[in-house]
C-alpha cells in the first residue's frame, strides 16, 4: 500500500469525508463530494480541471496481476461523474458525463463529449468516439452533434455552498509546490 | 414471502376456470363471485394524455388520432420531452432586438436528444408553436379516405333500400287512408327521398396505385462508405413513425404523445360495475373499487418448504383477514381437483380478528385470547395467522411443481343496496367458498 499523497490544484474542493487512497492529483476548481472514492492502487490518478465528482462515485486505478507495471489514470477537464457511478477507465478526455450507476471498464477509453447513460455498463476494449451518447437498458448508441454543456454554474454554486456544510480538505503548502514542478 | 415478488404462487379460481393471483382479480358484490380481467367487460370512459392529463371524449380523441396536441415524446427513447429555455444568441444583423431574449427548445432528460439535433429551429414561445413534419402521402391518403367514405355511404343506402322493400307490404295499407305513398315514405325515412332521386349514385374516380417498373439505383455510398451504426436508427424507432421511417438519427422528429384510456370494468353476468374511476384522470380515487384483495381472505405461502416424494412435510401458510369484522375460516379438500401431493388439512376453525390499521403502530396491542391448537396455528399477529398443512408429494410430482389445491369457506357480510336504504349498517351474512391453488415449488433436488 502506497502512502497516500494527495495533490490539490488551486481552487480544488475536496470534502474530508471521502475515501482517497494512493497518489491522486486533483486539478484546479474540481470538486469531490463527500463519500466519493478515488483509489489509486496500481499507480497515480490524475484528474484535470473543473471536474465534478459526486457522492458515491468511484474512480479506480485497479491493480491487475498480469500488468505489474504502473498504470496511470488520466482524466481530462470538465467531466461529470454522477452519483454512484464507477470507473476503472485509464483515459477519459474532456466534457464527458458518466451518469448515475454507470460503469466503465479498464479497457474503455473515453474521448471528448461522451455521455454514458444511467445504469449503462461499458467494459469492452474500445475507444468511444467523440460526442457518443450511450443510453437505455440496451446501451443504445447515438452520436450527438455537440458536446454536453459544461457544468460551470453548478460548480460555482457548489464552491459557495459546500464549505458551509462539509469539512473541506485543507490544501498543504507542498501540494501546490509539487503541482508546479 | 409470496407477496410482492412471488405473488403468482397463490392463485384463486375465478369464473370460467381462470386461475389468477388475488391481486389481479375483482369481486362482484352482486354475484358474490371472483371475476378475472378476462371475464369483465372493459368500457372506455375517456381518453387522456398521460403527461398533461388533458382528457377528451372518444370522438375528439379519434379526431386527434389518439394523440395529445401539446405533449411530445422523444423519438429516440420515447421518454416525454421537456421544454427548455435558453438565452438566444442575439442575431448580429438586427441590433434593434433586445439582448438576452429567451428561446425554447425541447430536450429529452434521459438520452439527451434535443430538437436542435433534428434541425428544428428554436421557438420564441414556450409551447404550441412546434411545426409538424409534412407527410408527403397525406394527399393520397385523404383522397382514398374520401373514396371509401363514399363507398360506405352507398353501402348504407343499399341496406336502407332493402329495409324499405321489406316494409312495402305496409304501404298499401297507408294508402287506404288517402295518403300519398311517396309522402308517407318521405315522412317515415327522410333519407329515402334522396335515394329515389339518385338511382345510380356517382362515385368519384381514383387513380389506382401502380407498381413502377423503374427502381432507383443503389447509390454508391452504400458500398463505398463504411456503415456508421451510431448514426442509424433502430427498427423500433423507425416503426414508431410509420409514415416517415427515418434511417438516420438526424431525421428523427418529435412524436406527439399517445393518449391513454381510462376504463371502467363491468361484470358480464349482472352488468354491475366492479371498477369505476372518477371522471377526472388526475384523481387516483375510485367511485367503485371491488378489488378482490379487500373482499376475500388472503392466503400466502410463508416460506419455501423442503419437499421430498413420500415424505410428510409441514408447510406454513399465512391467512389474512381483510374485513373490518372478525371472520372464521375453515379449510376443506377440493374434491374434483387433480393434484400431485397428499394433503392433511387443519380440521379446526381458524378465527381471525378484524383488520385494524392502527394495530401496526400499537406496540402493546392487547393479545386477543384465542384458544389455538399449537399443532395447527404457528403464530398470530393482529389480523394475520400462520397455520400448518401437512403435504406428502406423490411419485407423480417428480419433475413437476407441487401444487396443492384446497377450498376456504368463510362468512361474508354483504351490504346490499336495498337494506342500506333503511339502515346503513344493515347487512346479510352469506357463506362463501373460494378455491385456492398454492404452488409449493420444485421438489428438493438433493433428496433424489
Ligand atoms: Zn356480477
Ligand atoms: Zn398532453
Ligand atoms: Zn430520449
Amino acid at each position: 500500500m502506497t502512502k497516500p499523497s494527495i495533490k490539490l490544484g488551486p481552487g480544488a474542493l475536496v470534502c474530508l469525508d471521502c475515501d482517497i487512497q494512493g497518489d491522486v492529483t486533483i486539478g484546479a476548481r474540481s470538486i469531490v463530494h463527500p463519500k466519493a472514492r478515488i483509489i489509486a492502487d496500481a499507480g497515480p490518478i490524475i484528474i484535470g480541471e473543473n471536474n465534478l465528482i459526486e457522492e458515491r462515485a468511484e474512480i479506480y486505478n485497479r491493480k491487475i496481476d498480469e500488468t505489474p507495471n504502473q498504470t496511470v489514470v488520466i482524466i481530462g477537464n470538465s467531466n461529470l461523474f454522477e452519483v454512484g457511478c464507477y470507473s476503472e477507465a485509464l483515459k477519459i478526455g474532456d466534457n464527458n458525463i458518466i451518469e448515475s450507476k454507470a460503469r466503465l471498464g479498464r479497457e474503455t477509453e473515453l474521448t471528448n463529449g461522451c455521455v454514458v447513460g444511467a445504469g449503462c455498463s461499458i467494459f469492452n476494449r474500445e475507444v468511444l468516439q467523440e460526442n457518443l451518447i450511450i443510453s437505455g437498458s440496451n446501451c443504445e448508441r447515438r452520436v450527438q452533434f455537440d458536446r454536453p454543456q459544461p457544468q460551470s454554474l453548478q460548480l460555482d454554486f457548489l464552491h459557495k455552498m459546500l464549505p458551509n456544510y462539509h469539512y473541506i480538505r485543507k490544501k498543504k503548502e507542498r501540494d501546490t509546490q509539487s503541482l508546479k514542478n | 414471502m409470496a407477496t410482492y415478488v412471488d405473488f403468482d404462487r397463490v392463485q384463486y379460481m375465478a369464473d370460467l376456470g381462470v386461475k389468477a393471483p388475488l391481486c389481479r382479480l375483482h369481486f362482484c358484490r352482486h354475484c358474490m363471485k371472483l371475476r378475472s380481467t378476462d371475464c369483465v367487460s372493459h368500457e372506455i370512459d375517456s381518453h387522456y394524455c398521460p403527461h398533461c392529463f388533458e382528457n377528451m371524449s372518444p370522438a375528439e380523441a379519434k379526431l386527434k388520432k389518439n394523440k395529445c396536441a401539446s405533449c411530445f415524446e422523444c423519438p429516440s427513447c420515447f421518454h416525454t420531452l421537456s421544454t427548455r429555455a435558453t438565452g438566444a444568441p442575439n442575431p448580429g444583423d438586427d441590433p434593434s432586438r433586445p439582448a438576452g431574449r429567451k428561446v425554447y427548445y425541447m430536450g429529452c432528460g434521459f438520452c439527451r436528444w434535443t430538437t436542435k439535433v433534428a434541425g428544428i429551429p428554436n421557438q420564441t414561445v414556450g409551447s404550441g408553436a412546434w411545426s409538424e413534419k409534412e407527410n408527403t402521402n397525406s394527399e393520397r391518403i385523404n383522397t382514398l379516405m374520401e373514396y371509401f367514405q363514399q363507398l360506405a355511404a352507398i353501402e348504407k343506402q343499399e341496406k336502407d333500400k332493402k329495409k324499405f322493400i321489406r316494409r312495402k307490404s305496409f304501404i298499401p295499407f297507408s294508402e287506404k287512408f288517402g295518403l300519398s305513398s311517396t309522402r308517407k315514405r318521405a315522412s317515415i325515412n327522410p333519407g329515402l327521398s334522396s335515394l329515389s332521386l339518385k338511382e345510380n349514385p356517382k362515385v368519384m374516380d381514383i387513380e389506382p396505385a401502380e407498381a413502377s417498373e423503374q427502381i432507383e439505383e443503389l447509390s454508391d455510398e452504400f458500398i463505398k462508405n463504411p456503415l456508421k451504426l451510431n448514426e442509424m436508427t433502430t427498427l423500433k424507432q423507425r416503426l414508431a413513425t410509420p409514415h416517415f421511417q427515418p434511417n438516420f438519427f438526424s431525421e428523427l422528429y418529435p412524436r406527439h404523445k399517445n393518449l391513454l384510456t381510462q376504463r371502467s370494468l363491468r361484470c358480464k353476468e349482472c352488468e354491475h360495475n366492479v371498477i369505476k374511476p372518477e371522471f377526472n384522470p388526475c384523481s387516483i380515487k375510485y367511485r367503485i373499487q371491488l378489488v378482490a384483495i379487500y373482499h376475500v381472505p388472503e392466503i400466502r405461502l410463508f416460506s419455501q418448504p423442503n419437499l421430498e416424494i413420500g415424505k410428510e412435510t409441514q408447510v406454513i401458510l399465512t391467512l389474512l383477514n381483510p374485513f373490518d369484522y372478525a371472520v372464521t375460516v375453515t379449510v376443506h379438500e377440493l374434491k374434483e381437483a387433480v393434484f400431485n401431493a397428499e394433503l392433511s388439512l387443519p380440521e379446526c376453525d381458524l378465527s381471525l380478528p378484524a383488520r385494524d390499521e392502527t394495530a401496526e403502530f400499537d406496540d402493546c396491542a392487547a393479545n386477543q385470547d384465542f384458544q389455538d391448537d399449537p399443532s395447527v396455528v404457528t403464530f398470530r399477529k393482529s389480523n394475520k395467522l400462520g397455520f400448518f398443512i401437512k403435504v406428502t408429494p406423490k411419485p407423480s410430482a417428480a419433475g413437476a411443481k407441487v401444487v396443492i389445491p384446497f377450498q376456504i369457506r368463510y362468512n361474508y357480510r354483504n351490504m346490499t343496496a336495498s337494506s342500506a336504504l333503511t339502515d346503513p349498517t344493515a347487512y346479510e351474512t352469506v357463506s362463501l367458498q373460494q378455491s385456492v391453488f398454492v404452488d409449493l415449488g420444485d421438489l428438493n433436488s438433493t433428496a433424489a
